[in-house]
């Protein structure tokens, strides 16, 4: 999708943060080689084509963002920020790309266009199996912290801001 | 705080699910300014700043790890 999408002028770039989901094989990050390292076996696993920004050590980049473990952001030509989303979704971005093209189109063919404010509320395929994968991937702590963290929201409840489907 | 415990903290060694996703709501507004950083480019091991994405082009900016 990045290189469809880069032949219709949007650059795409990852930026590799914290361990979400530290575990035996992928701890937490303690040095800069060890963040390198990671984001070099994140790579090549996924094989992934787009610039990888690795952010410093104490988080900088990722907390001025927000600090949520998936989030996606459009910048535009610039610096505006056209799109946030607080987890990363190829649909919903590929439809949010598809709008800002039609609506620079409209413009192009000469009709008056006015930013508008807006926001939505997505959905996301939740694919368990290939998350459970990518924790084992971690390592068995990985697996645990996670399965004692779901009991948890179970009973307190979901984490603050978290949308769900019964909302 | 020293840096040391800063690293730690940021980087948590065991994922316990706190995350506050209400506050990313009103961290960055779409129609703002979108903030700049430095970081190191995993291809060359070099400086960059994410600003020399979106000087010329519109950028897509995902963020997340292989965990």
């Amino acid at each position: 999708m990045a290189a469809a999408y880069q032949a219709k002028g949007f650059e795409s770039v990852f930026v590799y943060t914290r361990e979400a989901h530290p575990g035996e094989n992928y701890p937490a990050h303690r040095s800069m080689d060890q963040k390198l390292a990671h984001a070099q076996a994140f790579k090549a696993h996924f094989g992934v084509k787009r610039p990888i920004l690795v952010d410093d050590l104490v988080g900088t980049g990722h907390t001025l963002y927000g600090t949520l473990p998936n989030m996606t952001y459009l910048i535009a030509r610039g610096g505006r920020l056209l799109f946030r989303a607080d987890w990363t979704d190829p649909p919903t971005i590929q439809a949010v790309l598809d709008y800002v093209l039609g609506s620079r189109a409209r413009r192009r063919e000469g009709l008056r266009m006015a930013p508008f404010y807006a926001e939505l509320v997505g959905y996301r395929w939740n694919d368990f199996s290939r998350f459970q994968e990518g924790l084992q991937r971690a390592g068995q702590q990985a697996v645990d912290d996670f399965a004692r963290a779901s009991q948890r929201w179970t009973k307190e409840g979901p984490r603050p801001g978290r949308i769900t489907l019964d909302d | 705080m020293g840096e040391r415990d800063e690293i730690k903290v940021y980087n948590y060694a065991e994922f316990v699910g706190g995350e506050n996703f209400l506050d990313f709501r009103t961290v960055l507004p779409v129609g703002s300014k979108a903030p700049d950083f430095d970081a190191t480019l995993l291809e060359t091991g070099g400086p960059v700043r994410l600003s020399d994405y979106w000087r010329e082009r519109d950028v897509l900016i995902e963020f997340g790890s292989l965990t």
